[in-house]
C-alpha cells in the first residue's frame, strides 16, 4: 500500500503542468471576464447613481416651485378676501348711513305732520269747546 | 485479501473484487510507475481541460451553459482562496489552490462514480488517482514547497525568523510542523479515499446492488469534503507563511 516509486515525482510534475495549463485556458480568461463584468457593473452603478441624484434634485426643484406657487396663491386668496371684506364693510356702512338719514328725514316729517295735526286739533278743540260753551251757557255770555 | 477474493466465486457474476496494493506497473528505465494511476489521472486532466476549453472557447459577457457553470466553479474557488489568503495576495494563488481542489475533487468523484472495474487491466484496477499514496504525497509536498516559496518570496530569508518567534522554545515544534503538515495532508486524503473505496467494495462484495448505495452517496460527500479540506488547508498554510507577524 505504501510503495513509493517514480509515480510521486512524475505526478508532481504532471500536476504542475496541469496548473500551468489550466492557468492559461481556465483561470486567466475567466478571471478577466469576471473582473471586466465587475468593472462594468460598478461603472453602470455609479452612472445610475448620478442619474438618480439628478432626478432627485429635479424633483426637489419642482417641489420648491410647487410650494412657492401654493404660497403665492394663498397670498392672492387672502388679499382678495381682505379686499372683499373691505368692500362689504364700506358698502354696509354707506347703506346704514343712508338708512339712518332716511329714517331721520321720516321722523322729521312725522314730527311736522304731528305738529300740524296738533295745531288743527287745537283749533278744532277751541271751536268745539266754544260750541259746547255756547250750548251750555247763554250765547250772549260767551261773547 | 485472498480469502476475501476467494469469496467472489460464490457470485455467478463477479461485481466486485478487492485488490489492494496491486499495481499496473510500467517500467521507465530503472524506474517503475503505477500505470493505473497515470491512466486515470489523464482522464481527470482531460475532463478538466475539455471543460475549461469549452467554457472559454467563446467567452460572452452574459454567460450561459458551460461558461456559466465554470464561472460558478471559479467563483467558488476564488472565494475559498480569498477567505484563506486575504484580499491582497489571493490572486497569485488561485491557480495553484484551484487546481488542487479541481484535480482532487474530480479524481475522487471519478473513483466513486465510474465503474472502472469494467475496464480490464493486466493487473491492478483503475481507481481514483487520489487513492494512491504517491499522488497524495506529491500534492502535499507541492503544497509544502508552495508555502515555503510564498514565505521566502515575500519576506526573503527573514521568513525563517518565524521559527524562533515569539520564543525560541517553540523551535522544535515549529520545525516539526513543516513535517506534519504534508504528512497529515497526504494521509488524510489517501486514507479517506482508499477507505471509502474499500468500504464500498466490501459491501458490494457482501450484498450486491442496493445496500451499498447509501455508503456510495456518503462516499461522494466525503470525497467532496476531502477536496475542500485539502484546498482550504493549503490556502491556510500559504496564508500562514505570508502573514506578517510584526504588524
Amino acid at each position: 500500500m505504501f510503495d513509493f516509486d517514480a509515480t510521486l515525482p512524475l505526478m508532481a510534475v504532471q500536476f504542475l503542468l496541469l496548473t500551468a495549463l489550466l492557468n492559461a485556458v481556465f483561470y486567466k480568461p475567466l478571471m478577466k471576464v469576471l473582473d471586466e463584468r465587475e468593472d462594468y457593473l460598478r461603472s453602470g452603478d455609479t452612472g445610475s447613481k448620478d442619474k438618480l441624484a439628478k432626478a432627485e434634485s429635479i424633483v426637489k426643484e419642482y417641489e420648491r416651485q410647487i410650494a412657492q406657487a401654493r404660497r403665492e396663491s394663498q397670498d392672492l386668496i387672502q388679499k382678495a378676501q381682505a379686499e372683499a371684506k373691505e368692500i362689504t364693510t364700506t358698502k354696509i356702512a354707506t347703506a346704514q348711513q343712508e338708512v339712518q338719514s332716511q329714517r331721520e328725514a321720516a321722523t322729521q316729517e312725522i314730527e311736522q305732520q304731528k305738529a300740524a295735526a296738533f295745531a288743527t286739533l287745537e283749533q278744532q278743540v277751541d271751536s268745539l269747546s266754544r260750541q259746547i260753551l255756547e250750548k251750555i251757557l247763554d250765547p250772549e255770555l260767551v261773547k | 485479501m485472498e480469502i476475501l477474493g476467494a469469496l467472489t466465486f460464490l457470485n455467478t457474476y463477479t461485481l466486485a473484487e478487492l485488490e489492494v496494493g496491486e499495481h499496473f506497473l510500467w517500467k521507465i528505465g530503472n524506474f517503475t510507475v503505477h500505470g493505473q494511476v497515470f491512466l486515470n489521472s489523464w482522464i481527470v486532466i482531460g475532463l478538466l481541460v475539455i471543460a475549461s476549453l469549452a467554457a472559454t472557447r467563446n467567452i460572452q459577457k452574459i454567460p450561459s451553459g458551460i461558461q456559466n457553470f465554470m464561472e460558478f466553479v471559479l467563483e467558488f474557488i476564488r472565494d475559498l482562496v480569498r477567505n484563506q489568503i486575504g484580499e491582497k495576495e489571493y490572486r497569485d494563488w488561485v491557480p495553484f489552490i484551484g487546481t488542487l481542489f479541481l484535480f482532487i475533487f474530480v479524481s475522487n468523484w471519478s473513483g466513486a462514480l465510474v465503474p472502472w472495474k469494467l475496464v480490464e487491466l493486466p493487473s491492478g484496477e483503475l481507481a481514483a488517482p487520489t487513492n494512491d499514496i504517491n499522488t497524495t504525497v506529491a500534492l502535499a509536498l507541492l503544497t509544502s514547497l508552495a508555502y515555503f516559496y510564498a514565505g521566502l518570496k515575500k519576506k526573503g530569508l527573514s521568513y525563517f525568523k518565524h521559527y524562533i518567534e515569539p520564543t525560541p522554545v517553540l523551535l522544535p515544534i515549529a520545525i516539526l510542523e513543516d513535517f506534519t503538515k504534508p504528512l497529515s495532508l497526504s494521509f488524510r486524503l489517501f486514507g479517506n479515499i482508499l477507505a471509502d473505496e474499500l468500504v464500498v467494495a466490501v459491501l458490494v462484495l457482501l450484498v450486491p446492488l442496493f445496500i451499498p448505495l447509501p455508503v456510495m452517496a456518503l462516499g461522494l460527500f466525503t470525497s467532496a469534503i476531502q477536496a475542500l479540506v485539502f484546498a482550504t488547508l493549503a490556502g491556510a498554510y500559504i496564508h500562514e507563511a505570508l502573514v506578517d507577524h510584526h504588524d
